[in-house]
């Protein structure tokens, strides 16, 4: 995007800072590995090209569900009126609050108990498609919501009905959107580890921990993680051609008065059941499984359970802000950068959600632990260099409807960046930014390996103690703790979504268009 | 206050540990209780610890390092993260065969990989060791637990070492062509199965299967081991849990009375007991391990253990056990 602005070193300078910061990582890794005396890297093997084979098989399978379940339900919460939405809405962040190696590990369970092997790529495609779905669910809805209804509502008296509207008008302008979600659902799929282990899917993600941790090999490990960085890259870069292809400048906000399309009889049932579908399946495993097992289930120590509550909280939170405030950075800084390279780190820094969070931890403990520094810091360094992506997804797709000229009658009209950002960006991007603070808050509280390598003494949080009894095949004593990561995680998206009602949104200033 | 504070300053023992198990802590509080001396606590994957006591180097927080797994305390060793330790006390609680030869690190609970049958597929009288799983009249009948598993790769070093390099392959061969099922990812999955009937036998730890009879894990699963009958082979492989002093430890003295507290016959029966383990010597008055009945050791030492893990690992892959 090019945007005739003066230059801005102060801007230039931390957006440099950030970027560096969050590249550190994964170059400290990359010359970590390749500067062991072993050498060059080693083949792919039979073993590591089944493992790539099934990471882009789930990339495929994943990403066709993700983007045809969570565009229809992010349309149908947006645009439409029918049974039960304003709860079913509220209900789509419950897979979110659900951690997939719980859904695994309980569905696993269950099936054994029934005599079912539940396992395979099948199996671990849908509980992927069910995880991400959110992702794509929030996105587009976000889209569909802010953007163009005044398209909608000229559609509308042009006698498109609510699906030719849909597809002709709406979901050609949510692209940007959904392809974002897809993306930052394939960056989950790459990336997850314990519910492929449960699942006994070798990907490219437990290859590389297999080689690094099991097989002592670091140089294997490595050329899996860069194939691993080479699939994301290949994803982000994809999500921002599309954009590009597809990009059309909001022209004013949306109309006064759009009530969305009424959906009656079969159809309105239609949406009800497929939007009850996910939050149904991700709350209703663990809920069966609970009701299957109640002889299992224990006395709580509710102190305890308060403090590890309490940490996730307070760990999710700090992420949160540090996420959010570094993707801020470099979503508009970068949206104002023309020096090349410069471009070009910003968009590299956004890949380290490409490597699988327990290689991040070791980076972070081989580049900083040596220097002392406190646990707790590089944990939250680990979070926000994780989830940046998470971040950056949204606020770039929603910077790219953003007219340019905007900004730069702000600027001719005298005023710095401080004061554009304050003025200009931060109203408009109000809504993207709690939702991405939202899900970079669910992420940090169900996230797993860095939590479980990085933290302090006496710093047990809830996912490490789901993960924990899980592991050891005691679902019986994970499921309070797993039941409070859910209710965190949608006490959040209550909270959120509160605040977007109160939410007035003023259409943009007459001089956009 | 103050004064609590200062003396919790001046006596405590960080622990990294690899066992995760609630009544581990509620030792750890004894310890205290006794010794005044307090325990903070870090619990993780074993490899994951390995690698962040490697990466903190002298600036690590951890004393102690509880490992799971033989192979592990032996890599541990090698990287230089243990000190040697000389004590008298460990040296009478631990046997020889469950420590390091140097000192480094001591065993504290031991843990069987025995066999599984299902008496109405597989006849318990036709199993009597390891090798009898490699019979070509278990084809399609028996089910194994995947390579990733430590409890397989030992079971693997030790048949290496007590059989040989051409006899453990064949064994591998033979085991992985007589599969009912794909591998399984977990012991509880492994025995559900043997009871359910899809398999006729198969390699757990005695644990999970007690956990199971015990009815800890549920009424379902109390009735499901029922159908199973469980077979100490003979000899039987044993691996440990066990821990050292980290040669970053700022406290070492505190450390060690912890190692010995565990190895002691209170802590290790406390260790052992909750997770249904084998203590150091005996049953530890488990009633369910009592059942099981004696075992009779190979006595391969984890030490050896640990350095034939490599090459067990190599054998399992190149054999195809997935």
């Amino acid at each position: 995007m090019e945007i005739k602005l003066p230059p801005r070193p102060g801007l230039t300078g931390i957006l440099s800072a950030t970027a560096a910061l969050n590249l550190l990582p994964l170059l400290g890794l990359s010359i970590y590995c390749l500067s062991k005396p072993e050498g060059a890297f080693r083949a792919l093997g039979s073993e590591g090209i089944e493992q790539l084979g099934n990471t882009l098989l789930l990339l495929l399978l994943v990403g066709l569900g993700v983007g045809a379940f969570g565009s229809s339900i992010g349309w149908l919460t947006a645009s439409c009126n029918f049974p039960g939405k304003k709860l079913l809405t509220i209900a789509q962040l419950i897979p979110l609050a659900t951690p997939a190696y719980l859904e695994a590990a309980v569905l696993t369970d269950l099936g054994s108990r029934e005599g079912l092997r539940l396992h395979g790529l099948g199996v671990a495609a849908a509980v992927l498609i069910l995880s991400t779905l959110p992702y794509v669910v929030l996105l587009s809805r976000d889209s569909f919501r802010q953007s163009g209804r005044k398209h909608l509502e000229a559609s509308r008296s042009l006698g498109l009905g609510a699906w030719a509207s849909f597809r002709r008008v709406a979901l050609p302008m949510a692209i940007p959107a959904i392809t974002s979600g897809v993306a930052l659902a394939g960056m989950e799929v790459v990336n997850e580890f314990g519910a492929m282990e449960l699942l006994g899917v070798p990907t490219l993600s437990t290859g590389i921990l297999q080689r690094w941790q099991g097989e002592g090999d670091p140089q294997g490990a490595t050329s899996l993680a860069l194939i691993a960085l080479a699939v994301v890259a290949v994803l982000v870069a994809a999500q921002r051609w599309q954009r590009r292809l597809s990009r059309r400048w909001d022209q004013g906000g949306p109309g006064d008065h759009f009530e969305g399309w009424q959906l009656r009889g079969p159809r309105a049932w239609l949406a009800t059941i497929l939007c009850l579908l996910p939050p149904l399946l991700s709350a209703g495993l663990p809920l069966a499984w609970i009701l299957r097992s109640s002889d299992q289930l224990r006395q709580e120590n509710l102190a305890e359970l308060f403090g590890l509550s309490a940490r996730s909280l307070v760990l999710g939170l700090a992420a949160a802000a540090m996420a959010v405030f570094m993707a801020l950075v470099l979503a508009i800084g970068g949206r104002w950068q023309k020096v090349a390279w410069l471009k070009a780190s910003v968009f590299m820094a956004g890949l380290g959600y490409a490597v699988p969070g327990a290689v991040l931890a070791l980076a972070l403990l081989l580049l900083f632990a040596p220097l002392g520094l406190p646990p707790l810091l590089l944990l939250l360094y680990g979070y926000s260099n994780r989830f940046l992506a998470v971040a950056k997804g949204g606020l770039d797709a929603n910077l790219e409807r953003l007219p340019p000229s905007i900004e730069e009658a702000a600027t001719s009209l005298g005023k710095n960046w401080q004061e554009v950002l304050r003025r200009v960006h931060l109203p408009i991007l109000r809504s993207p930014l709690l939702l991405a603070s939202m899900l970079v808050f669910v992420d940090t509280v169900k996230e797993l390996p860095l939590t479980f390598a990085l933290r302090p003494f006496n710093f047990d949080t809830l996912a490490v103690r789901v993960f924990q009894y899980a592991s050891d095949e005691r679902l019986g004593a994970a499921l309070a703790p797993a039941l409070l990561i859910i209710l965190l995680g949608l006490s959040s998206a209550l909270l959120l979504s509160a605040e977007l009602k109160q939410e007035k949104i003023e259409p943009l200033p007459p001089l956009a268009s | 206050m103050l004064a609590s504070c200062l003396d919790a300053k001046a006596e405590s023992v960080g622990v990294y540990s690899g066992r995760h198990y609630n009544s581990d802590k509620e030792l750890y509080k004894l310890f205290t209780k006794r010794t005044g001396i307090s325990v903070n606590l870090l619990e993780a994957k074993d490899d994951a610890l390995i690698e962040r006591l490697q990466a903190e180097g002298e600036k690590s927080n951890a004393d102690v390092l509880v490992l799971v797994d033989a192979a592990r305390l032996d890599r541990a060793a090698n990287l230089g993260l243990f000190r040697a330790v000389k004590s008298p006390q460990l040296l009478q609680q631990v046997p020889s065969t469950y420590r390091d030869s140097r000192g480094r690190w001591f065993g504290l609970t031991r843990r069987v990989r025995a066999i599984i049958v299902n008496p109405k597929i597989v006849s318990p009288n036709s199993i009597r060791s390891y090798s009898d799983l490699a019979n070509s009249n278990l084809k399609g009948k028996l089910c194994l637990r995947d390579r990733k598993s430590v409890y397989n790769q030992s079971l693997v070093a030790d048949q290496l070492v007590s059989r040989g390099a051409t006899a453990t392959t064949n064994w591998i061969k033979a085991m992985v062509a007589n599969l009912a099922q794909p591998v399984f990812s977990s012991d509880t999955a492994l025995i559900r199965a043997v009871a359910q009937g899809q398999c006729g036998a198969a390699l757990v730890n005695t644990y999970y299967v007690a956990r199971m009879t015990s009815g800890e894990s549920g009424k379902e699963d109390q009735l499901l081991a029922k159908n199973i009958d469980l077979i100490m082979p003979i000899p039987a492989h044993v691996n440990i849990s066990g821990a050292g002093v980290t040669s970053s430890a700022s406290n070492p003295e505190a450390a060690q009375k912890l190692i010995e507290f565990l190895a002691s016959p209170t802590g290790g029966k406390g260790y052992a007991e909750a997770n249904n383990e084998y203590p150091l010597k005996g049953y530890g008055g488990n009633p369910w391990l009592k059942r099981f009945g004696a075992f009779k050791s190979s006595g391969i030492s984890a030490e050896t253990l640990g350095a034939n893990n490599k090459r067990a690992v190599q054998l399992m892959e190149s054999n195809d056990w997935k």
